[in-house]
């Protein structure tokens, strides 16, 4: 049994052992890929199938190869567009506003003050609950009627949610209270690996503060910002729940919730399957754009 | 070393396997979480007390009850014996074989002398008139009003309003009166005002909402059988009817854009406005005091008429079905052929279950249990329903496209807005080959 | 400019403090306000203005962890033989449902619960040892097409789920791993492992190589030195991932609606559920939120030490 228990625990042999380089990389890299390649090809395969067909997964019809209809029909449905529009619209505002309300308490809090560690716990508060209640709750906090928000700010009967033109950036701020915490913390974590020698030598080079903050803060926690951007802006245009919960109005139906409608009320699944992708191709576009611009950030 | 392998093995095996339940004496129903689920699992619990069987009713939110139940079927799970559905998924589920054909047991016992015409009519029938059954009413449901019972027996609102109306202010009978009445108690000085009605066009409510007026002015979606849209959709009596929704959407509270059940019955509890539409189903909480502090000062009425006498009620409520993919479908049958007995239904109506039983609705015990059984029988027996074929969902996303943003922006004219909802369904019909 | 005086620098400071207050305030308000809602009784939830004093009640527990029905008018209770958690919510116009037996009939909440802990517990364990793991392997060696493969883990990321659903839903039930707590541990595993392998690499490729070779040399194995030089060092980003982790697993919402039927339903959908019967009672949902809440707010307060430490050797660069 022990012999057994030796054979099946790689690491304490490899400790013994002194793996080679080459083995311990292996070790560590191949399975999480082979894991995460596994698990996302027969979804990614399905999906770029039947996007070409006019399959229907709630019915027993078969599925009909249409070549490129469903993408032809999608990039020709004004209604789409304006999902597009109002999905970029959200992500700018809400990433943005993270960034600035997320970075600006991380400042804030990177010093030593009493209690610090009670009060970061505190401000991470809103990013642990599930976007589905906060949604709820949120509607709540916005009725004209009987919310709070209103009544603390003593707005009346101020439409948040029912006028077309403000519900989205009512949303996208419910957003911001909801995920700045999360870029704070991750750059904190950057702020504090900044060496104080490097502001040492430019208080003696007598720097002003736009110079130090420009200069020296920011390209050293431009990496880990940069990463937090980057899934920041991954949610924000997989946003669903929020927005669905929250309002109705045609200025708010982000792509995700009119992907939602198509895969799983109307079930026209092949449709679906084009928009994901078309959904995917712009991800990856923007996604590579950050990334080209982290590696550069790195290099620094 | 072997008997650990085995052991692991055999493990595996078993918890494999528990993925699939394979105990006979268990049934499974499906149905969105609210109070008839729990009424349900009561009159259940009295199943199980009589045969044995456990009955277990499994529930989802509202929001998410045809996404889970239609992802299930379309992979053939097991995981619900019976399932409570929407009278509009008949279509889909049906034509994809989700659904058991209960013709046969509809007709061996008698279900159509049983239960309201209507009822069968829009639960059960699926292609219209075609003879086809797929389920046994269950829960019936449709659209009715609730309204401030205090505000409309206040001596000073009553004399004021028939200075200005003419007639006496009293629960309308005709959408008219309705409108009227709205439009006075409209008051956004003093927060109050004068109807709450359907708008959230996440999936049906604007749709349910907005059919209630088009049925009472004697419109029709379309012509149910040879899917004729164009004419029907648009007529003027639609576009009259569209006119009066709009209109009543302007006495309606402030943040009114995404209303369903839950904001009219807190119209009601909130003190925000006169009347409110809304689901019989969703009354009980109404004339709870626990829940609606007005609880006592509530009362209801029946979807009113519209200009040329008509009168009708969109449809809600659903019928139960047996899943094509159960491994107890004889068990489920039982249970149907037991649920439909005269003295279930009366225990399923005195459980607080809406039965769609003609004996028991008809009966004076039911019409006066509570303060909107009356209009509920009245309703039950003047319904209409929107489109059950398979791609409904379509058509309601185009409803929702057109209508909300006539209703709650304002945009285009009603015929503008019924127009290009009229080409839209067509184009729709016209992609699943229905009609010419 | 430049030389900041002590007396700038402690008016910098209390402005700085100010801040912070008006910050706490504002994200704590919505906060603040369902969890005094979860002890309120049902008639004070929406008044305007909050009511701030009330006598705290235990109903909207009570109701929580119970499958209740709404009294009828007229219908009997036996009110005076009830025990005292069920007078309050017969007080509240409810009464608790009993199965056949007469047996008090448990909401979902209690074993919801129980199952979202089983599952984020070990997904987030798995995601954070595998993404730390792999991201150690791509800071410290080299690995053909790099770039590539570290964009491809991050893109699995990037699909909304609501079109992964489908396909993933039909390969579950195919491998019988659809309603287990394997199913949804392997489902969130692979949904954190990008983002872990992301953030990970991000603090790592902080640490500086010295370290290490100075370990080698001093006659570590690699492994060893991983273990005991790079591993405490990486102290601050493996708590911040767990934490992230730990979130994103614990608020779920789409897989755990579709993948689960009874035996591994985690709570997030049942939160919602509760606006099922006409009228919420939100001090319900605000007791099931703040339930709900506690696990991850003590998950992050303990591991708030190392949150806070930063990458404090600090960044020697090339």
């Amino acid at each position: 049994m022990a012999e057994m228990m030796n054979r099946l625990d790689p690491m304490s042999r490899a400790a013994s052992r002194g793996m080679s380089d080459l083995a311990i990389r292996n070790l560590f890299v191949i399975p999480t890929i082979a894991f995460l390649i596994i698990f996302n090809i027969f979804p990614l395969i399905y999906s770029l199938g039947y996007s070409f067909t006019d399959f229907r997964a709630s019915s027993s019809a078969p599925a009909n190869f249409i070549g490129l209809q469903n993408y032809r029909d999608l990039l020709a449905d004004p209604f789409i567009w304006s999902n597009f529009t109002i999905t970029a619209k959200y992500v700018i505002v809400s990433v943005t506003g993270q960034v600035l309300v997320g970075f600006g308490l991380a400042l804030l809090l990177n010093r030593s003050f009493p209690l610090k560690g009670l009060v970061t716990t505190l401000l991470l508060l809103p990013m642990m609950l599930s976007m589905a209640v906060v949604g709820l709750f949120w509607k709540l906090l916005y009725d004209p009627n009987f919310g709070m928000i209103n009544y603390a700010l003593g707005l009346g009967n101020f439409e948040w949610l029912s006028d077309p033109g403000i519900a989205l950036y009512a949303v996208a701020l419910t957003d911001i209270w909801m995920w700045s915490p999360f870029v704070m913390l991750l750059s904190l974590a950057g702020l504090s690996a900044v060496p104080k020698h490097l502001y040492e030598a430019a208080s003696i080079d007598r720097a002003g503060r736009f110079y130090v903050f420009f200069r020296i803060t920011l390209p050293l926690v431009a990496p880990i910002l940069l990463i937090a951007i980057i899934f920041r802006t991954m949610e924000a245009f997989k946003t669903f729940d929020l927005a669905f919960v929250m309002t109705s109005q045609p200025t708010t139906e982000l792509i995700s919730i009119r992907l939602y409608k198509m895969a799983f009320q109307e079930w026209q699944t092949g449709k679906s399957c084009a928009l994901a992708y078309i959904v995917l191709i712009m991800v990856l576009t923007i996604t590579n754009i950050y990334v080209k611009y982290l590696n550069k950030a790195k290099e620094r | 070393m072997r008997k650990l392998t085995k052991g692991l093995v055999a493990g595996l095996g078993l918890f494999l396997l528990s993925g699939t339940s394979v105990l006979a004496q268990e049934l499974t129903i499906f149905w969105a979480e609210w109070d008839p689920a729990n009424y349900l699992q009561e009159l259940a619990n009295e199943y199980e007390a009589q045969t044995g069987v456990k009955v277990t009713v499994e529930t989802t939110p509202w929001a998410d009850f045809q996404t889970k139940a239609f992802t299930e079927f379309n992979a053939h799970g097991s995981a619900y014996d019976l399932i409570v559905g929407d009278s509009q998924w008949l279509g889909a589920a049906s034509e994809a074989g989700h659904y058991v054909d209960l013709t046969d047991f509809v007709k061996e016992n008698d279900v159509l002398s049983k239960m309201a015409p209507a009822t069968v009519k829009f639960y059960s029938e699926y292609p219209g008139n075609s003879g086809k059954y797929w389920s046994i009413p269950m829960e019936g449901d449709a659209v009715g009003w609730s309204y401030r019972k205090d505000w409309f027996t206040d001596p000073k609102e009553m004399e004021a309003f028939k200075a200005k109306y003419g007639y006496d202010l009293a629960p309308p009978t005709t959408w008219a009166q309705l409108t009227d009445i709205a439009e006075f108690f409209y008051r956004p000085d003093a927060k109050r005002y004068g109807v709450a009605i359907y708008t959230d066009n996440s999936y049906d409510a604007m749709a349910m909402g907005f059919e209630n007026a088009l049925f009472s002015y004697g419109g029709e979606l379309g012509d149910m059988s040879t899917y004729k849209v164009d004419g029907i959709i648009n007529s003027p009596k639609a576009v009259a009817a569209l006119d009066n929704y709009k209109k009543l959407y302007s006495f309606a509270p402030p943040g009114w854009g995404k209303s369903f059940f839950v904001e009219d019955n807190q119209a009601i509890t909130e003190n925000l406005a006169a009347m409110s539409m809304n689901y019989f189903a969703f009354f009980p909480a109404l004339i709870n005091p626990a829940s609606n502090p007005n609880a006592a000062n509530t009362g209801f009425f029946a979807n009113p008429a519209g200009p040329g006498g008509d009168q009708f009620a969109a449809l809600g409520g659903q019928g139960i079905s047996v899943v094509s993919y159960s491994e107890n479908k004889e068990e489920a049958m039982k249970f149907l052929k037991w649920f439909i007995q005269d003295d279930t239904q009366k225990e399923w109506a005195k459980l607080g279950g809406y039965t769609c039983s003609a004996a028991v609705l008809e009966s004076p015990e039911f019409r006066n249990a509570t303060p909107y059984n009356e209009a509920f029988y009245q309703t039950m027996f003047k319904v209409k329903d929107f489109w059950a074929v398979p791609e409904y969902a379509e058509l309601l996303t185009a409803l929702n496209q057109r209508v909300y943003p006539a209703v709650v922006g304002g945009e285009g004219t009603s015929q503008e807005t019924l127009d290009a909802l009229a080409a839209d369904w067509k184009a729709i019909f016209a992609k699943y080959g229905r009609g010419g | 400019m430049g030389t900041v005086t002590s007396a700038q620098q402690k008016l910098g400071n209390r402005l700085a403090n100010v801040m912070i207050v008006v910050a706490l305030i504002v994200f704590l308000a919505p906060i603040y306000w369902i969890g005094s809602t979860a002890f309120k009784p049902r008639n004070l939830a929406t008044t305007v203005p909050p009511t701030i004093l009330f006598t705290p009640e235990v109903s909207p527990f009570v109701k929580l962890f119970t499958k209740r029905v709404q009294l009828k008018p007229n219908e009997k209770v036996d009110y005076d033989n009830a025990p005292w958690w069920e007078k309050i919510v017969i007080d509240g116009g409810e009464r608790i449902s009993r199965s056949g037996k007469g047996e008090v009939q448990l909401s979902g909440y209690p074993s919801r619960f129980l199952n979202s802990l089983i599952v984020a517990i070990t997904s987030t364990f798995l995601a954070v040892a595998m993404g730390t793991i792999t991201a150690y392997g791509f800071s410290r060696f080299k690995v053909a097409g790099e770039e590539d493969w570290l964009f491809f883990i991050l893109s699995t990321r990037m699909l909304p789920p609501v079109v992964v659903a489908i396909p993933m839903f039909l390969m579950y039930r195919a491998v019988g791993l659809n309603d287990t707590h394997i199913g949804l541990i392997i489902l969130y595993t692979a949904f954190n492992v990008s983002f872990a392998v992301w953030l990970m690499k991000g603090f790592i490729d902080e640490i500086p190589r010295e370290y290490e070779e100075a370990a080698l040399v001093d006659g570590y194995t690699r492994m060893e030195a991983f273990w005991k030089i790079v591993l405490p060092e990486a102290a601050t980003g493996i708590a911040a991932t767990a934490v992230f982790c730990f979130i994103t697993a614990w608020n779920e919402y789409a897989f755990a609606l579709i993948m689960t039927n009874r035996k591994a339903q985690t709570a997030p959908p049942f939160i919602p559920s509760q606006v099922g019967s006409g009228l919420p009672d939100w001090t319900v949902i605000a007791s099931g939120t703040a339930l709900f809440l506690l696990p991850v707010a003590i998950f992050t307060f303990l591991l708030r030490n190392h949150l806070l430490r930063g990458m404090s050797f600090g960044a020697i660069r090339k």
